[in-house]
């Protein structure tokens, strides 16, 4: 069957009846939310370990079972490695694992996938994994990639049921409270396991820093564990956080960055209490950058910032250009250090900021928000999840969520890599549709969403180089043959999630090349 | 056999290039997305070795990333340091037209012409004029490899306003303009211009060119760039000595290393003084040197309002980002606009009635002063654009 993209779809997968995507607002839910056993923990109980195994034993994991993770600690995660280890050694087989996103620190599973001992994954795969799934590793089922909200959804919904939750933890205290920016080897929020914590069979915190009672702020709650894991490692402290995000040097992507950010000025967005999204990428670094220098000259302050804390927007609340900076992922020291010590530097877990079955997200109060894209395409969909040799290569992170809710979503493109076009007749992966993207900014102009006028009006009244995809995607071309094409066969090695948990495309097994 | 030639680099946006010879064309390709791109990197080697005439010799690439113009340039400098008795494989001129006189040109953007990375794009960041380096940047071993690179690069991208820095006539000059004025840039920068002797016999190489490659004669203009003691005294002779050159321009870091001075405001003044008093009174323009310390953007602007003061009429730059400050700099301010305004109005009135003088609150407006106003304007009819 197709779906309102045209994306073939199949009807089920293995037990799974698909839904297929309608459009980014389409669906009602009708059902109500899983649940989990009840259980009582009486005074005086003791829920502290001394070894993953233990762990295993005790929560009943066995052949089979799903096990979820979160990607907190990124390339320096020494978690998932150690429990997937563990189980490898206990003989376990047939694991489901559920992880937020998994990393290249992350390549020995491999060999748990060639063994047997993992035989699914529903979660984002950057790096080897990811290379080695659409290559021809083979899992017994395809993977499925959903977004920040998409995830968090999917749980709350009862689509993924969790058997075990591990959750890693820079401190806990021995009742089970844990968070991520406290202890020997912070890593920043950890929240995106909150949902995890409330919704698993059986929840497990791990850390390293076992702290006594009460250890706060609660991102994850006593009311939720069942156990808690002390280990030698949680994380190597130089691979968490990339200590200062560097802003891009090259001249062709600040070009871009430069005009992202008079698009927001010219959009009339930026005012007081206008709210936005930065990110982490270097071109949008150097477009909050901007935008924040212009708030400065301008006295505008910005209600709140979001897209994950960095030293930039940390450095732009102190400076008094944003109020408050809500967030989900820390990804340098400076943003984990103020999450400890500004009152207006909040926590925030995805249910809050990107659920689309909940009664309201963070994101659909920003006005505008910087994205990027390995592909987009004349229709204005956004692919961020493969590459042109049509490689499952990169998670959603909160791509659909922010661009779903952003007043302006603005799409930041430099016209080429290396010898590849960015932009492309029909995007091989549909990650996010065009009728939530409204700006796409590249070294050689920008484009408007032909739905949005009001925005061209007032980005031509400006004097920016308003074009088409069509003559920017001409004139960049020119400088390159065009890249052959990968081509697919029947076999779905991933579903794509929309956020609401219908289908908006499949990522195909490559057989050959145009 | 003669020795495998090896040309190019293994950065971004480059490619390495190795030719050896061979019984028949062979082409072997590396390319870090090898299944996409093999079938367009081999129809570009393919395409350049058969416009050389080329169908013995083995071409090994290693792509990272280079767009055509660049895979080009390699292929054609390999095969032809393999095979010297090759020529050129661009036989006719591109059509690029030929650029105004008294075109604005607040910032020439300098780039070395013999690194991709820093040439992709160059045509995109708003400068006035851009300049591609065959000289200073480019080291002896290069020389060679890099004008064919910066011919295809003058084929393949549209600027407002290119030139291209040639080595002194003396040493590579000459290869330098036969190669790359088939690419047509709009003009040549000649480096350490002493005298109008130097700037004749360029501008008698080109001419000659022009009539072969087929260009308009007299279309192809001169920059002499003044950086010498010898230089600075000769400033007017160098202004005037042929109606190709538009513009003179100062490079103060080869002028104190000849005078062993120490590069401040004073010690810059009298060599400033006089070059820009030479263009004036030739009726040209006149560009200052650049400005080498990247972070210092106060210091750039502080320099750049020196020059302005001066009389200068742009300023080099040797990264995008010193663009934007020095376009604030030497564009008029909202005053000196309304001026310029009221001038031309006057003018146009005077005109209507036919009078030949043109006065404002009874003071007389004479020509220059008029032309100055008319520029003026333009300059500020650029910045209204926004820069993009």
């Amino acid at each position: 069957m197709k779906n309102v993209l045209g994306r073939e779809i199949p009807e089920r997968l293995g037990e799974r009846k698909l839904r297929v995507f309608e459009g980014a607002f389409a669906t009602t839910p009708a059902g109500r939310k899983a649940d989990r056993p009840q259980k009582v923990i009486k005074p005086g109980e003791n829920k502290v370990l001394s070894s993953i195994e233990q762990a295993i034993e005790k929560t009943g994991l066995s052949d089979g079972m799903t096990i979820s993770f979160h990607h907190s600690f990124r390339q320096g995660d020494r978690l998932v490695n150690q429990v997937m280890d563990a189980c490898a050694r206990m003989g376990m087989r047939d694991l489901r694992i559920f992880p937020t996103a998994l990393f290249p620190v992350h390549e020995p599973l491999i060999k748990h996938i060639e063994n047997g001992v993992i035989t699914r994954i529903e979660g984002s795969m950057n790096g080897p994994v990811g290379a080695f799934i659409s290559q021809g590793g083979k899992l017994r089922a395809p993977a499925v990639l959903r977004s920040h909200g998409g995830r968090w959804r999917a749980v709350e919904a009862g689509d993924v049921r969790i058997d075990v939750a591990f959750i890693g933890a820079s401190q806990a205290d021995p009742y089970g409270n844990a968070n991520g920016i406290h202890g020997k080897t912070p890593c920043g929020p950890i929240s995106f396991s909150a949902v995890d914590a409330m919704y698993a069979e059986r929840t497990v915190v791990v850390t390293n820093d076992l702290a006594p009672y009460p250890v706060y702020p609660f991102e994850i709650q006593q009311g939720w564990t069942d156990y808690v894991v002390v280990v030698d490692e949680i994380g190597d402290p130089d691979s968490i956080a990339s200590g200062t995000l560097k802003i891009t040097r090259s001249p062709t992507r600040l070009r871009i960055a430069r005009l992202a950010a008079d698009a927001v000025v010219a959009s009339g967005y930026l005012k007081d209490g206008f709210n936005f999204q930065g990110g982490a990428g270097g071109i949008s670094l150097a477009a909050t950058k901007f935008v924040g220098e212009e708030m400065a000259k301008d006295g505008v302050v910005a209600g709140f910032a979001m897209g994950g804390g960095t030293k930039l927007i940390v450095d732009m609340l102190h400076q008094g250009t944003i109020r408050t900076i809500l967030d989900g992922q820390a990804f340098d020291l400076a943003a984990v250090a103020s999450l400890r010590e500004d009152a207006n530097h909040v926590l925030m877990d995805p249910g809050q900021y990107a659920n689309y079955d909940s009664r309201g997200c963070s994101t659909y109060m920003l006005d505008a928000a910087f994205l990027g894209a390995t592909e987009v395409d004349f229709d204005f969909n956004v692919n961020v999840n493969t590459h042109s040799d049509g490689l499952l290569l990169h998670g959603i992170g909160g791509h659909q969520d922010v661009a779903s809710g952003s007043k302006m979503t603005v799409i930041t493109i430099p016209t080429l890599r290396g010898r590849l076009p960015v932009i492309v007749d029909r995007v091989t992966t549909v990650t996010t549709p065009g009728e939530v993207v409204d700006v796409i900014v590249t070294e050689r102009g920008l484009a408007v969403n032909p739905k949005r006028k009001d925005l061209a009006e007032r980005f031509q009244r400006a004097g920016l180089p308003v074009r088409t995809l069509e003559e920017i995607k001409q004139e960049a071309d020119g400088f390159t043959q065009p890249p052959r094409k990968p081509m697919f066969g029947d076999e779905v090695i991933a579903l794509v999630e929309w956020r609401d948990g219908t289908i908006i495309d499949t990522v195909r097994r490559v057989v050959g090349w145009e | 056999m003669s020795e495998a030639q090896v040309v190019g680099s293994d950065a971004k946006s480059d490619c390495q290039v190795t030719v050896t010879t061979a019984p028949s064309l062979e082409i072997q390709i590396k390319a870090s997305n090898q299944q996409l791109l093999e079938p367009g990197i081999r129809a570009v080697v393919e395409k350049t070795a058969s416009a050389l005439g080329v169908s013995k010799a083995k071409v090994a690439i290693t792509d990272r990333g280079a767009l055509d113009y660049v895979i080009s340039g390699r292929v054609e400098a390999a095969l032809r340091l393999t095979f010297p008795e090759l020529t050129s494989a661009t036989s006719q001129s591109i059509p690029r037209e030929a650029s105004e006189r008294h075109r604005i040109r607040r910032s020439r953007l300098y780039a070395p012409g013999n690194n991709p990375r820093l040439l992709i794009g160059l045509e995109l960041h708003g400068a006035d004029c851009v300049v591609v380096d065959l000289e200073d940047s480019v080291p002896l071993s290069e020389k060679r490899a890099t004008r064919i690179l910066v011919k295809y690069i003058l084929t393949a991208v549209k600027f407002p306003e290119v030139w291209v820095r040639i080595n002194a006539l003396d040493t590579y000059g000459r290869d330098d303009l036969a190669e790359i004025l088939r690419g047509r840039p709009h003009g040549i920068c000649l480096p350490k211009a002493e005298s109008s002797a130097d700037v004749i016999s360029l501008s008698k190489e080109i001419e000659e060119l022009e009539s072969s490659y087929g260009i308009s004669s007299g279309t192809t203009y001169i920059m002499p760039i003044i950086e010498t003691a010898r230089g600075v005294l000769h400033s007017e002779e160098i202004a005037s000595a042929d109606q190709r050159v538009v513009i003179i321009a100062f490079g103060a870091e080869d002028f104190t290393r000849d005078m062993g001075a120490r590069r401040t405001e004073k010690s810059l003044l009298f060599a400033r003084s006089m070059i820009v008093t030479a263009a004036k009174a030739v009726g040209i323009q006149v560009s200052d040197t650049v400005y080498s310390n990247l972070d210092d953007e106060k210091g750039l602007i502080a320099e750049a309002k020196q020059a302005r003061n001066l009389g200068f009429d742009g300023k080099g730059v040797i990264n995008p980002r010193q663009i934007e400050p020095i376009h604030a700099v030497f564009s008029p301010t909202e005053q000196e606009t309304e001026e310029a305004r009221q001038i031309v109005a006057a003018a146009e009135e005077a005109e209507e009635h036919g009078l030949g003088a043109i006065a404002i609150e009874g003071k007389m407006i004479d020509k220059p002063v008029l032309a100055r106003a008319q520029q003026t304007l333009e300059l500020a009819a650029l910045v209204n654009k926004g820069g993009w």
